[in-house]
């Protein structure tokens, strides 16, 4: 019986742990070319592109699972700046952010560097970061919407 | 019997499932009273990535999106004829350093990211050049690493002079852990060690060998600090780990320092790349950090306006906004202290030729550290 036990409770943390860092993972390295590719809507195939934008660019502040680091880098995942301030969004990926912002009611004052994305990859990582970890939004961050928010 | 294998896999899920930390770490301090003001000596930059003083006392600050400005008595000069830098993601106008000699020959040194050559993208750049008025002229490239990519991370670069007149300068991987750090056929990942002109010192560990000439360490993961130790005359340097393992190594002739076969670190998702964080033929770093703190600048304090901090070394926390001054009886680190508390990105920290500690500061300026 207690073996039992114990099986079951590794299994369960085996399982939870499992989850939790599935969950977390995101795609290191190149892009994975599935044979579902030409079944891709536009907006998963600009979230492929998005992610590895996200890993190159982004990840190092506000780490894989868009957690940020709280008081520091603000998070992404459940961030009511992302689902509010889509024009400010855009234009902090592209041109950078500087000063103060309220996320989730914690006021940040930090700095974001300009990262020298084309409007492109602006796009393609927005639509990652506002459909990744639980965030969802319909309408797609396209090339040309990008190009039309100036500094 | 058949229990004993569960519980160790029990053990290992649980040690598993833990964020990284640190066993028996050199406790982090606050001084309760500090015993320094800062001064904002320059304003207005966006991200100060090297700075160097001239002879006349005046400083030469590089932009990382690639101006490159001189800062005399309160104004701010550009400098024209920059080379073309590539300003993306981590790459840009990187260091700059005085030739050792300058006063006589008026050599100045550069790294940069860089689209010359074939591919899309970029790689880091070294070049030289003097200072007549406010614009470069005769400008040299020494060494440009190849190949170009678009991958926005780790481009190094810092550059150092060592008491014999070699120059040091860094490559991080590029993005490319699992290809360059540790093939030395490859650029990435590495310390390189050149003549003052860019030729390359015979006695460079891989000269004669399928490795690159240049190459002086490999198994670098992308250095950001770099700083001559005053008594030893052998080059520090500090490098960025992923999540967790950010280390201090001492550079030697042809050394591995292990990217990414050994690691303090995680993957920024928390997974795991490896298992082992020794292995021979493969240094240990001095000291590592975990959590990171995202080093960037290093300086030994040598002056004597800092009698508690002369021949420690200080370290710039990008992520953590401080700069660590990290105490050392010979290469074991016994004491890490905060200064400069909440200063914000810190981006470098040089001691200057006028004996007064500078920190740079990503989005704001530059501050002189006055002694009280």
């Amino acid at each position: 019986m207690k073996q039992i036990l114990l099986l079951l409770t590794v299994a369960l943390m085996a399982a939870a742990c499992n989850d939790s860092e599935k969950k977390k993972s995101i795609k290191i390295g190149s892009v994975q070319i599935s044979e579902e590719s030409e079944k891709q809507t536009p907006l998963q195939a600009s979230m492929e592109r998005g992610g590895m934008v996200y890993t190159d660019f982004c990840m190092q502040c506000h780490l894989a699972n868009g957690k940020g680091v709280p008081g520091n880098f603000p998070p992404l995942a459940g961030s009511n700046w992302l689902t509010e301030k889509r024009t400010e969004s855009i234009h902090a990926v592209k041109f950078g952010q500087k000063g103060e912002i309220e996320v989730n009611g914690v006021t940040y004052n930090g700095v974001m560097v300009p990262m020298g994305l084309s409007d492109q990859e602006v796009a393609d990582v927005m639509n990652y970061i506002m459909n990744n970890w639980g965030n969802k939004q319909e309408t797609m961050v396209t090339e040309a919407e990008v190009a039309k928010i100036k500094e | 019997m058949k229990k004993l294998p569960l519980f160790g896999l029990l053990f290992m899920l649980i040690i598993g499932c833990n964020a990284p930390k640190k066993k028996d770490d050199v406790a982090l301090t606050s001084t309760p009273q500090r015993g320094y003001t800062t001064q904002k000596v320059v304003n207005n930059l966006d991200n100060p990535w090297g700075m160097t003083w001239l002879p006349d006392g005046s400083m030469l600050i590089t932009e990382k999106d690639g101006r490159l400005i001189h800062f005399n008595e309160g104004q701010k000069t550009e400098i024209q004829n920059v080379p073309k830098v590539y300003n993306r993601g981590q790459g840009g106008l990187l260091d700059i350093a005085l030739h050792p000699n300058y006063q006589e020959n008026g050599w100045l040194y550069i790294t940069y990211a860089s689209e010359e050559g074939e591919g899309s993208g970029g790689n880091t750049k070294l070049s030289r050049a003097k200072l007549n008025g406010d614009a470069l002229v005769q400008i040299e490239d020494l060494y440009k690493a190849t190949p170009n990519t678009t991958r926005g991370q780790h481009f190094g670069s810092r550059i150092e002079f060592d008491t014999d007149g070699f120059l040091y300068f860094t490559i991080g991987e590029r993005g490319e852990r699992d290809v360059n750090p540790q093939d030395i056929t490859r650029d990435g990942g590495k310390v390189y060690r050149l003549h003052d002109d860019g030729s390359i010192p015979k006695s460079n560990p891989f000269v004669g060998t399928e490795g690159l000439d240049a190459i002086f360490t490999y198994g670098n993961r992308n250095p950001q600090g770099m700083a001559l130790h005053p008594t030893t005359g052998e080059l520090w340097i500090h490098e960025h780990g992923p999540k967790g393992g950010d280390e201090i190594n001492i550079l030697e002739k042809g050394a591995n320092y292990g990217w990414p076969v050994i690691s303090y670190g995680v993957n920024y998702s928390g997974t795991s790349f490896t298992d082992i964080t020794e292995k021979e033929g493969m240094k240990q770093p001095i000291y590592y950090w975990t959590p990171s703190i995202a080093p960037c600048g290093m300086d030994f304090v040598t002056s004597d306006n800092y009698p508690d901090w002369k021949g420690h070394l200080l370290v710039g926390s990008l992520k953590f906004n401080y700069v660590e001054l990290v105490k050392l009886e010979g290469t074991k680190v016994i004491d890490r202290e905060k200064i400069a508390e909440d200063i914000g990105r810190v981006r470098n920290v040089k001691e200057a030729p006028d004996g007064y500690i500078y920190i740079a500061v990503e989005g704001d300026g530059i501050y002189k550290v006055v002694p009280n």
